[in-house]
């Protein structure tokens, strides 16, 4: 049987804001919502910035990116700040176990060496990769038209500099301790040739001045080197007794299958758009294209490299991530089939 | 087999910081550092060494992440609790609630703005330090933004004056004023960025914005949104912290920057107090229970904390105390009177409501202002004949407001609270009139910024704002019957009263919203 609290009934006036119902009408809202919907200003701006006088504070002139209605697109994984800093501290907490475990038990120093290797020189470089998409990120979420495109960016900035921070506790574990692993990587991706080309792709990135681009350049970019080093390299060292190195790429791997959410659907709503979804396509496609190019070619070294190394076969692997890259925006109806 | 593991040689925590954050930066060889870092010389602020900033906090992403979602855990329990329970209706007053109206309308959208422009520094700034600090703060940000909606979503659902908070922002009159103070800083660049709202806001006024909000809450039974200051807290000392070591890092770097911080502090600071006029009203008149006078929170967060402490230290970099601070400390002991009867004057088109201070009240008020309340006391006596005569006083016309504050130009000068304060500049043909001296230095260093202003006044003569008409603009606002005009008697106060138990004693009041529907003189 129930126990029947009595509590003083109060029939509300409106279940929700109005800028809430007049989109959905007059049901309760999530939380989701009214931390999203309409909180960036679109009109009456009072001063143009010094930075950029032709245009306004917040503008959809930012880039050739366009949504007639930037609230088309919503993030399918609801995160508002609270769900995001929960979602990610379990994140951090996981890794931060398994780091635990990994000292505990020295695994790094049972790591093959081959595999060694390749954690110096191929995966540990990256950390700056990840600083660099850290910018990246925040320059979209500063200058990117409506709140639920920049509150992702937002927090994707932030995650990449967790995700850069994962990398060099990695390497701060690996070198027992110490930072020498990451002053040694940081040597490679300033001065290993087998490097330059990336870097070179990665500063081009951070200059683009349109923040849709580079978000796309980046991303196009982060599928490729996912898929590589954190899918197809862990599947490698598996089966050649490396399972720290999977113990480690399962994070990242982890976290850029829930990145894809939001991007995934925001392509979806930038192809679907009907005022700019054609323009926006082939603005798609033109980035997609060349950022795929430019990272076969430049990636190309780093894979030789861990060819070197380790038999696993990343010249063939980088190829075919390229090519599954494609393959995904063509999927999302964002490229045409070759 | 077993190996031992070594033991590992820790590295110090400061070099362990290091290496998860600005470690992570290098040179650029394939772009220019003017093209990677574009915003960070044509403020005329000359920085030789990036790495001379001092982190102030050693927050890492796990750490941060784990501490917030925590905290928020705690939050959102104490807002559930609050609904499920009918919390509000234990608040001393709904008038109270008038408070909040304006903290939702005139504050949370800017938080939202801090969010945003903190995202800038975090792709903008040179050093990796810094940037990793100010994109902590960006996250901090859109949290407040949220949580202040998610505090007060709830009342939103009982209550008027809460329901087109992000629409009134960008058009009603007097949320202009935070709306083209915070659109000010976020047109300028990085570093006046720093000091406008990293520094001045957040550290050099952030006790009188804040405090009075959150202490208001604690008295009179706002329990989420108490809590939510106080969950706000951590973040905000962090964001002290940040302001702090951005303006010693500015002034260290070259002499040179100490010219141009100087003018900014002078700028901010008035552009913040003046801003803090609708916070002082606030204080001295929208509480049913008083938390302090807004001279008494001026003299320990302002006179005291900052001028005998903050000042003296920045003395050693040749900083002096910021420009027309006298003049902010005489307008103490009236700055919050008169920005009352301005708002009480135009209350019909605002989204909160107002009501001639109780007897009690006025009491409170002569105790706290001997000097200056009894000018004041008599005006509203003879409002209080005007009511009672079936006439309250709204201004039907349309104010004068200032350029810069965008206030209307209600305030007196300091000697005499009879004279309107009136300040005018000629720019380019053009006359512009400022409110204080203060407004018009700034308007004189920068005319070209100033005179793009979205005056509203001026906009509703140009026929933007719904029409030509009072009911037009009101409805281009989006007001709603009982979201502003008088408090008593508005729709607030008669539930308030029923949901009390007290409804007969309702009777005698005018149904409906007297005030939306435009009586008065």
């Amino acid at each position: 049987m129930q126990i029947e609290l009595r509590t003083q009934v109060i029939e509300p006036q409106r279940k929700t804001f109005t800028h809430i119902s007049d989109r959905y009408g007059d049901r309760p809202s999530t939380r989701y919502e009214e931390g999203t919907i309409d909180l960036q200003s679109t009109v009456n701006y009072h001063y143009k910035p010094l930075w950029a006088p032709d245009k306004d504070i917040y503008s959809p002139d930012f880039s050739e990116l366009k949504l007639a209605d930037p609230y088309s697109f919503m993030d399918p994984r609801q995160y508002y700040y609270a769900p995001y800093v929960t979602a990610r501290a379990d994140l951090h907490e996981a890794f931060g176990s398994t780091l635990g475990y990994l000292e505990k038990r020295g695994l790094f120093e049972r790591l093959p060496e081959a595999w060694g290797g390749v954690l110096q020189n191929v995966v540990l470089p990256l950390r700056h990769y990840e600083a660099a998409a850290q910018m990246i990120s925040a320059y979209a979420g500063r200058y990117g038209w409506g709140t639920s495109i920049t509150q992702c960016a937002s927090y994707a900035s932030f995650d990449r500099i967790g995700n850069a921070q994962i990398l060099s506790r990695t390497g701060i574990s690996y070198g027992g301790g110490t930072a020498e692993p990451l002053a040694l990587a940081k040597t490679a991706w300033l001065e290993d040739d087998a490097w330059q080309p990336m870097r070179k792709h990665v500063e081009q990135m951070m200059v683009e001045q349109d923040w849709g681009k580079s978000l796309v350049a980046l991303d196009v970019t982060d599928r490729i080197i996912y898929q590589l080093l954190f899918v197809h390299l862990d599947d490698a060292a598996i089966t050649s007794g490396a399972g720290s190195y999977s113990l480690v790429a399962q994070h990242l791997s982890s976290w850029f299958a829930d990145q894809r959410k939001w991007l995934d659907a925001l392509y979806k709503a930038w192809v679907a758009d009907p005022e700019h979804g054609a323009a926006n396509a082939a603005t798609i496609a033109a980035v997609v294209d060349t950022t795929i190019a430019t990272v076969r070619e430049a990636m190309a070294p780093v894979a030789a490299a861990a060819d070197s190394l380790i038999d696993a076969g990343t010249t063939d692997a980088l190829s075919a991530a390229a090519d599954q890259a494609r393959a995904a925006y063509v999927t999302l109806g964002a490229v045409k089939e070759n | 087999m077993t190996i031992a593991p070594k033991a590992p040689r820790k590295l110090s925590m400061k070099d362990r910081y290091s290496a998860l954050t600005r470690d992570l930066d290098w040179e650029p060889s394939y772009v220019s550092p003017d093209e990677l870092f574009p915003q960070t010389k044509f403020e005329g602020i000359i920085i030789h060494d990036w790495s001379k900033w001092e982190d102030p906090f050693r927050l890492t992403v796990d750490a941060y992440t784990k501490y917030q979602a925590e905290k928020d855990k705690r939050l959102y329990a104490v807002l559930d609790g609050f609904a499920q329970s009918q919390g509000h209706l234990s608040l001393t007053d709904a008038s109270y609630l008038n408070a909040m109206k304006l903290f939702i309308q005139g504050i949370a959208p800017n938080e939202y703005n801090a969010h945003r422009n903190f995202a800038m520094l975090a792709r903008h700034l040179n050093g990796g330090g810094p940037r990793f600090a100010a994109l902590c703060q960006c996250l901090d940000e859109i949290r407040h933004a949220q949580t202040e909606i998610h505090t007060l979503a709830n009342y939103n659902k009982y209550y008027g004056g809460f329901h087109s908070f992000l629409h009134q922002h960008e058009r009603v009159w007097y949320l202009s004023v935070p709306k083209s103070f915070f659109e000010d800083a976020l047109s300028a660049g990085p570093f006046e960025w720093l000091i406008s709202i990293g520094f001045s806001f957040e550290y050099l006024l952030t006790n009188l914005l804040f405090v009075p909000f959150m202490s208001g809450a604690s008295f009179n039974g706002d329990l989420p949104t108490m809590t939510f200051g106080f969950s706000a807290q951590s973040d905000e000392s962090r964001h002290m912290t940040l302001g702090l070591e951005a303006i010693k890092f500015l002034l260290e770097q070259d002499e040179r920057n100490v010219p141009i911080v100087q003018y900014w502090l002078d700028k901010w600071f008035w552009r913040g107090y003046r801003l803090l006029a609708l916070v002082a009203q606030m204080l001295d008149y929208m509480l049913p229970r008083k938390v302090m006078s807004w001279k008494e929170a001026f003299e320990l967060y302002f006179e005291e904390q900052m001028m005998n402490g903050l000042f003296q230290d920045l003395a050693y970099y040749g900083i002096r105390p910021p420009l027309h601070v006298d003049k902010a400390i005489q307008e103490k002991e009236y700055v919050s009177h008169q920005a009352y009867w301005i708002l009480y004057q135009f209350g019909h088109a605002a989204a909160f409501t107002t009501s001639v201070p109780t007897d009690e009240h006025m009491k409170w008020l002569e105790e706290q202002y001997p000097n200056t309340f009894p000018t004041y006391k008599t005006l509203w006596e003879k409002e209080k004949k005007n009511i009672e005569n079936g006439g309250r006083h709204f201004i039907r016309g349309l104010p004068q407001l200032c350029q810069v504050c965008q206030i209307p130009m209600g305030f007196t000068e300091a000697d005499d609270p009879f004279v309107q304060a009136q300040r005018e500049s000629i720019f380019e043909g053009e006359r512009y009139n400022f409110c204080s001296d203060g407004c018009q230095y700034i308007f004189d260093h920068e005319p070209v910024k100033y005179r793009q202003a979205w005056l509203p006044v001026h906009q509703i003569y140009q026929g933007n704002c719904g029409g030509p008409t009072l009911p037009d603009v009101l409805e281009w606002y989006n007001l709603k019957p009982g979201d502003g005009g008088e408090y008593l008697g508005s729709m607030d106060h008669q539930n308030w009263l029923k949901w009390h138990g007290e409804a007969d004693s309702a009777e005698g009041i005018d149904e409906g919203d007297a005030a939306y529907a435009g009586k008065g003189h």
